[in-house]
């Protein structure tokens, strides 16, 4: 099966030389993320993330289904990546490949390993009934970057998504329709995001010794097949590490580790602030004149007792 | 001539749109589909294009991807070396096309040059069939003069979509691909070098890495943005004033 070509000895030179100058082709500064654009679908929680040309758009859905027997008091939470022949001709269906297998492990470790969702908030029925939620994530294009990306866009569906409003009497779980009850968010814990750093080795003429790896963010596909290696750092905008992977390649020194964690913070301050923000612009589109509060009040008062 | 007229599949094409010759049949090209006995439909979106003197007809639409066709002119990265040939890729999940070894300007067996895997070629396409694997060639075989073919040394090389490739490559850019860019890039001083690839690849090369970039950039942004020749001429200014 042929293969997707890869750089050319021209492009390596040329990307060695620019960064050498401190330039990227695409004229970002290192540290730089691509224009990010949040968009949410009309139904809740489906959110289409662009970073650049990459786009991967999240869905998540919500059924009710029975607890897994040792854990009577938990809601099941999964999150399933799916990268198609349409993102690239490269992979194919039902074959996952080493990036898909890496991405779902990352998501799976920043989001659902550090309890961002609080599974024991899904459960209705103790040992019966429990919320199963469940976040498909599409990527519908791929230019790089696509960790960030989808953790961006599992984190503002989380938070867009309305989970049918449920009441308990016995035995009986009556769900009601989104025209009978208004729907409930979900109950997050935190938000954490991930930050992907790539590593370069230091130009060849600046020989000296305390000129460390040079460190790039939110990389393109040319500048991801080219990197020595990269760590991907998981963070809340509080500053708790949720994780940090770095799977092989370019030694990075212990100095430069602890300033990414800095940077990263900072990134995702940016970011958690920039997906607060399309959700209120979000709820006030939808709310259209501020009427929704006056008109959920009424029909709340009309339910007897 | 490309006219102003603007087709979509399915489309019935007015008759008047069509070239008429007194001798010459007329000539279908790519996006246009024949039913006998006498209909004539665009097979994609996109512009249509005539050609009085050959009495051709065609669509020019920016998108798909490359098939390779006789005469031309790409650009391949070599990817290995075998006795008497090089394989070069020419796009992504195809399968290498063979460049021979002889088959550059002055090459003998001695004297043929040495392209190590990832090196760039700038070369025409001497053999496209559905079939069998494209065969390149860097030398003219009718005079034996490489005619700018050849290995490309440094540069970088930027992806942008066929049909600005095509656009780049008209005999007239300006008056009938409407890309002014390059031109002002040039007129402002802005000295580069480029090779531009049917399967969409363009290779440029200058004095600094900067200037490299503004060039490769502009024509992606041209692309991307579908800029007017106005735009191209803002793009431009703005691009060396950063230099």
């Amino acid at each position: 099966m042929p293969r997707e070509v890869e750089p050319s000895q021209n492009e390596k030179q040329f990307f060695t030389k620019a960064l050498s100058e401190n330039i990227r082709i695409d004229g970002r500064a290192f540290d730089e993320f691509r224009e990010l654009s949040l968009e949410f679908g009309d139904e809740y929680g489906v959110a289409d993330v662009r970073l650049g040309k990459t786009r991967v758009l999240t869905h998540i859905t919500a059924e009710v289904t029975s607890p897994f027997p040792d854990r009577p008091f938990d809601g099941l939470f999964t999150i399933t990546t799916e990268l198609s022949p349409m993102t690239s001709p490269s992979f194919e269906v039902n074959r996952p490949t080493e990036t898909e297998l890496l991405l779902s492990r990352m998501l799976e470790k920043t989001i659902r390993r550090s309890s961002a969702l609080d599974t024991e908030s899904l459960c209705l029925i103790a040992g019966q009934k429990v919320w199963s939620i469940r976040a498909d994530v599409h990527v519908l294009s791929s230019d790089g970057n696509l960790t960030d990306a989808a953790c961006i866009s599992i984190i503002a569906a989380l938070q867009h998504f309305r989970k049918p409003d449920t009441s308990t009497s016995g035995e009986g779980v009556t769900v009601y329709t989104l025209a009978e009850r208004e729907p409930v968010p979900l109950s997050l814990l935190h938000h954490p995001l991930c930050v992907t750093f790539s590593f370069y080795p230091p130009p060849a003429e600046g020989n000296e010794e305390g000129e460390g790896e040079i460190t790039l963010l939110d990389t393109t596909h040319l500048e991801e097949s080219l990197r020595a290696g990269s760590v991907t750092i998981s963070m809340n905008r509080h500053g708790e590490v949720c994780q940090i992977a770095k799977l092989g390649g370019l030694a990075v020194d212990a100095v430069t580790l602890l300033h990414c964690t800095s940077v990263a913070l900072v990134k995702v301050k940016e970011i958690s602030a920039f997906i607060a923000k399309r959700l209120e612009q979000e709820s006030r589109r939808k709310d259209v004149d501020g009427k929704m509060k006056t008109l959920l009040s009424s029909e709340n008062a009309r339910i007897p007792g | 001539m490309a006219t102003e007229t603007f087709v979509l599949p399915g489309d019935s094409l007015d008759p008047e749109l069509l070239p008429s010759h007194p001798t010459l049949p007329l000539r279908l090209g790519p996006g246009l589909r024949h039913i006998p006995p006498s209909t004539i439909t665009p097979t994609v979106a996109g512009q249509l294009c005539t050609d009085a003197r050959k009495n051709a007809v065609w669509v020019e639409y920016n998108g798909g991807r490359y098939i390779p066709t006789i005469g031309d002119l790409v650009i391949a990265t070599v990817q290995r070396s075998a006795v008497d040939v090089y394989y070069a890729s020419i796009s992504d999940f195809t399968s290498a096309a063979s460049l021979p070894q002889l088959s550059f300007e002055g090459a003998t067996k001695k004297t043929r040059p040495q392209l190590s895997s990832g090196s760039l070629v700038y070369a025409r396409i001497t053999l496209a069939n559905k079939h069998m694997d494209p065969e390149l060639e860097c030398v003219s075989s009718s005079t034996g003069k490489s005619e700018g073919l050849g290995p490309l040394t440094g540069g970088m090389l930027f992806d942008v979509s066929l049909g600005m490739a095509r656009r780049l490559m008209m005999t007239k850019p300006v008056e009938q691909g409407r890309v002014v860019v390059l031109e002002e890039l040039g007129g402002l001083g802005v000295a580069f070098e480029i090779a531009v690839g049917r399967n969409g690849k363009v290779w440029v090369d200058s004095k600094n890495t900067k200037s490299t970039l503004a060039v490769g950039r502009a024509i992606q942004e041209t692309d991307e943005k579908g800029l007017k020749i106005e735009e191209q001429k803002k793009l431009a200014r703005k691009l060396v004033k950063d230099l």
